[in-house]
């Protein structure tokens, strides 16, 4: 067999140097560009220059404004800006450095995409920037643009495969929509029943790029400038009652090591193997007291939850402090599943010498005044009745809560308590637990969030990052870990109904944050919308984005019979079968069905079959009139009608009529042989009568 | 072992394709497999899916199935592109051995536009055309032909690739009838013709009232008869009178008037001699062994004789004549045909 070697060359319409059709290659520009806008905030801006230069360069190759570089400079600019590239990754290999590279492979495409050959290389790599960018961004709207992107894509194929074709961009998109639309069921059947995998191999997904998000040490100040952010932490359904807003406590770690004005971990975590996060947090419909936490990603291990909960999907293990951990960080969301319980008796209540040493823990020097004030409450309260001294002052005295605290400077725990009196949760978290551990009783901070909104509809919370949170744990006697919260003594409208109205008066709620739409909270229209679009999202990232191996386990264990992966596995095979199957069924269906030609051809066969059926078979090469006369002969009641038949056949044949006339033409042919089969049925019924 | 496999495609591929100068393309005959882009796209897919199980990402499963589908309808859609056409050899054409002769079909789309549809022969092959629903379009094919006789192409492929170039879809059209290829002219000597040389006095002997000859020295390929041999006892030299009026009557173009020259060589002559006879506008017949055409002048008449040199000792070909691929011989050569040799 030979494929005719110049097939794919095109008749060069425009694009003299290159010889492909500048309508075909636009399609291509869009949708690069498109590619990009999800990488943006990713990508470092020397890249995304460098891409707009050589796509760029490329297009005003095309219209002759410049000569695309020859072999020497081609190689020249790579090497150029690979340099730069390994000068920029400095060694680290991650999946984001890896699409990066890759990004800067097709932007090196564009200077050798000459031929037919070159535009489909093109394609392949544009088609695989799209699957890319799903690493990074799995929201439902940055998922249409990049299925968006894919599209131009086709219909640059198309248009590259017919450049002459008038009005190849309307039919192109029209044809694509109908194919998707035509085969959605099967994409459809196959996203659900595809076995999803156990991954083939591990491969991290951790960037190096900084998140936004709580750390594992605490500054004064810090939770303050994530206050400054509405970007989204978790959001987390509730099976039964959502717990009202002033519980809503989302442990995250806990700091126990006061180093000078830096709360620290003091055991850190453990070297963190690289390795991809199990997603999976589906294990069937939430029961009551349960809730689901889905994570936005963080590239750390931890989980947040309220307290008092227990692990019930497998992602995520309980450890010590009644703290949750993932196995590896979370490099995409997350979602995972936990139990309130209620806080029954803890049974052993004491901490060890080694436990008590830890949290006592205090650098040997720095705020005296704070210590010897710490010294004064411990020699007139027991534990209990100091704690309630504590709050009751930062209840009663001026200490204000704000979002612009002022510098503290030396011994800031001291400056905050005795002198300005300003500061945000984590100031007073850091000088509470100093109080405490100054007056010897054991205490920790605690970072996580507190709060959330409902998101539309009620039935979620969303959590963000200016919900970021810091609070205290101390050990009270008899009754353990206890909560303290200086900043529901201070603002209690911070733990009552969140940040926004605790910092109302002061009007730096999101100050720095323009483009937030948490900002116009009071416009209505703007809240709406973000809700409901996060609504949306929240929906896609649950049962599309998170649907995984066990999702998919929990919801084909609710079909009738086990199906197993490998039964899916069968059925996908089947699925695909069936689909293929019914499509060519389909177009041979509509093959057989015919065009307007064949319609004649179908009523003379019709006429055939009668004439048959009443004993006067067809003969070779015979002419209408000559069947209609021995059918005439035969059966002489429809002698006129097979007459007029074999007439309108012979001068729908032979002799010149306009397409308009066909289908009259059509229906008198129709009619007619209806006339004889009516006439034939009757003749035979009187006949039957006789005999 | 690869030529036997060949071999039984070919016949299978002539089975469903009987020959005919009208073909309707339909599942019957129509071939359909992935192009070398569409194959990289399968490893594309591939890739993409092994991402997606890799990175436990949805999303990419999702992209990949609904290329994986966009496949399957591009498979559709380009079948459906040629399927409903027809392709009719409206004329085969006429042409001189070694050019291309244009053969000149007519595509009528089905009820679907036939988009990007491309005609080939051998190495030669039309750009896209695009033929709307139930319309026409008539397209020029060049053939290469190599010898002169009858040129029926065994096969001329009919392909398209459209919408995506991931498929392609092609069918043949296997023609009944055949484009006719004269000769390759080549300068003939300057012979008489024998159909009014009865005997050598005559010939010898100059016509009455023209007593005018042109002497020159022998060549090579001079019958015989015109040396003038008592000139030739006398001094030695080989001379040959030209007698105006003792040649052959330069009406005629005659096969035999070239002793010991190959067939071929001869037709090949006389092409020239008709094409030269054509230029100057003379009146001339043509005598073959088995023909003869009167003397005539005119354009229609030299289409004539280069048709009558064409097919020569050739037989047209049959319709029920099955023949092996490329080659346009056939046992009728060697039962009655010319010995020809051919370059």
């Amino acid at each position: 067999m030979k494929v005719s070697g110049n097939s794919s060359e095109l008749v060069a319409a425009d694009g003299v140097e290159t010889g492909l059709p500048s309508r075909a290659l636009l399609w291509l520009f869009g949708s690069f560009a498109i590619l990009l806008t999800p990488q943006l905030d990713r990508l470092p801006i020397w890249l995304i220059a460098a891409c707009l230069v050589l796509a760029g360069w490329r297009g005003a190759a095309q219209f002759g404004h410049v000569r695309l570089p020859g072999r020497w400079l081609r190689t020249g600019i790579m090497l150029v800006l690979v340099a730069v590239y390994i000068t920029t990754v400095e060694g680290r290999f991650t999946v984001d450095t890896a699409a990066s590279f890759f990004v800067l492979a097709v932007g090196l495409k564009w200077l050798e995409t000459r031929t037919v050959r070159d535009f489909y290389v093109l394609f392949f790599i544009l088609a695989y920037l799209g699957t890319v960018n799903f690493l990074f961004h799995q929201e439902i709207h940055w998922s249409l643009v990049n299925i968006l992107a894919v599209a131009l894509l086709l219909v640059g194929l198309q248009i590259i495969n017919a450049p002459d074709l008038p009005g190849s961009v309307k039919a192109g998109w029209k044809r694509l929509g109908l194919m998707l639309l035509k085969t959605l069921p099967i994409v459809v059947l196959l996203f659900v029943f595809f076995p999803r995998m156990e991954p083939l191999w591990s491969v991290p997904l951790v960037s190096g790029q900084a998140r936004t998000g709580i750390s594992d040490t605490m500054r004064p100040g810090d939770i303050s400038n994530l206050a400054q952010s509405s970007e989204r932490a978790f959001r987390a359904t509730f099976g039964g009652q959502m717990p009202a807003y002033r519980d809503r406590y989302w442990r995250g770690l806990i700091l126990d090591y006061l180093d000078g004005e830096t709360w620290r971990q003091r055991d850190r975590d453990p070297l963190q193997h690289p390795g991809r996060v199990a997603l999976d947090g589906g294990v069937g419909e939430l029961e009551s007291g349960q809730y689901d936490v889905l994570l936005e990603p963080t590239d750390q291990r931890w989980a947040f939850a309220l307290e008092d909960s227990r692990a019930v999907s497998s992602n995520v293990v309980e450890e010590a402090e009644d703290l949750f951990r993932f196995r590896r960080p979370a490099d995409t969301s997350v979602r995972y599943r936990l139990a309130r319980e209620e806080p029954g008796d803890q049974g052993r209540k004491f901490l060890t010498y080694e436990q008590r040493r830890r949290y006592l823990q205090l650098p040997a020097t720095g705020n005296p005044r704070a210590r010897q004030f710490a010294r004064e409450l411990r020699s007139q309260y027991g534990d209990i009745e100091l704690v309630q001294a504590l709050l009751t002052r930062f209840r009663e005295q001026p200490y204000f809560y704000t979002l612009r605290p002022p510098t503290m400077g030396d011994n800031g725990i001291d400056n905050l308590l005795f002198d300005s009196r300003r500061g945000f949760c984590a100031h007073y978290a850091g000088a509470t637990t100093f109080l405490l551990r100054s007056a010897g009783i054991p205490a920790r901070v605690v970072v996580g969030y507190q709060g959330g909104a409902p998101g539309a509809g009620g039935d979620y919370l969303i959590v963000r990052q200016y919900d970021a949170h810091a609070w205290v744990e101390a050990w009270v006697g008899d009754r353990g870990w206890v909560r303290i919260d200086p900043t529901a003594a201070i603002a209690p409208s911070r733990i009552e109904s969140g940040l926004r109205d605790a910092v109302a008066d002061e009007g730096s709620f999101l100050e720095n944050n323009w483009a937030s739409p948490q900002r116009y909270a009071d416009i209505a229209v703007i809240q709406w919308a973000s809700l409901q679009l996060d609504r949306i999202n929240y929906q896609w990232q649950r049962w599309i984005v998170g649907y995984q191996g066990q999702t998919q386990m929990n919801l084909m264990s609710r079909l009738p019979g086990s199906f197993g992966m490998r039964e899916l596995g069968y059925l996908t095979a089947g699925i695909v079968g069936v689909g293929l199957l019914i499509a060519g069924l389909v177009s041979a269906w509509q093959m057989r069905r015919g065009g307007s030609r064949d319609a004649f051809l179908r009523i003379i066969g019709g006429w055939h079959h009668l004439s048959a059926k009443a004993g006067v078979p067809v003969r070779v090469g015979e002419t209408p009139s000559t069947l209609a006369l021995r059918l005439a002969k035969a059966e002489p009641a429809v002698a006129e009608s097979a007459r007029l038949f074999a007439h309108s056949i012979n001068s729908h044949y032979y002799s010149v009529g306009s397409s308009a006339g066909r289908d009259r033409e059509l229906k008198r042919l129709r009619r007619l042989l209806q006339t004889m089969k009516k006439q034939l049925r009757r003749r035979h019924s009187t006949m039957g009568k006789r005999s | 072992m690869k030529n036997h496999v060949s071999e039984r495609w070919q016949r299978w591929v002539n089975r469903r394709l009987p020959r005919s100068d009208v073909q309707t393309f339909s599942q019957k005959n129509i071939f359909i497999l992935p192009t070398g882009a569409g194959v990289v796209f399968g490893i594309l897919l591939l890739i993409m899916l092994i991402t997606g199980i890799n990175y436990q990402n949805s999303l990419i499963y999702l992209v990949t199935f609904l290329l994986g589908a966009v496949f399957v309808g591009a498979m559709h859609q380009t079948h459906r592109n040629l399927s409903g056409l027809q392709l009719a050899l409206v004329q085969p054409g006429e042409g001189v051995a070694g050019d291309e002769v244009p053969f000149r079909f007519r595509a009528t789309a089905g009820r679907d536009d036939a988009v990007a549809i491309m005609l080939s022969c051998e190495e030669f092959s039309l750009g896209a055309t695009h033929i709307k629903a139930g319309q026409s379009k008539d397209m020029t094919l060049p053939v290469p032909s190599a010898y002169r006789g009858y040129l029926r192409p065994e096969r001329i492929r009919v392909e398209t690739r459209f919408p995506f170039g991931l498929l392609k879809a092609w069918s043949w059209i296997r023609p009944v009838s055949s484009g006719i290829v004269s000769p390759r002219p080549l300068a003939a000597p300057e012979v008489a013709s024998t159909i009014e040389a009865g005997d050598e006095t005559e010939q010898t002997n100059p016509a009455p009232g023209n007593d005018h000859a042109d002497l020159r020295p022998w060549r090579e390929g001079d019958p015989s008869q015109r040396v003038m041999w008592k000139r030739y006892a006398r001094s030695g030299q080989m001379v040959v009178a030209d007698w105006e009026g003792e040649r052959g009557s330069p009406h005629w173009l005659d096969f035999n008037a070239f002793p010991g020259a190959d067939y071929e060589l001869r037709l090949s002559y006389l092409a020239w001699l008709v094409n030269e006879r054509e230029r100057t506008g003379a009146r001339f017949g043509l005598s073959l062994p088995g023909q003869v055409i009167e003397p005539d002048s005119g354009s229609s008449h030299v289409s004539r004789c280069l048709r009558a040199l064409a097919v020569w000792g050739e037989e047209r070909p049959r319709d029920a004549m099955t023949e092996r691929h490329g080659s346009r011989q056939s046992e009728s050569d060697e039962a009655d045909g010319p010995q020809r040799r051919r370059a």
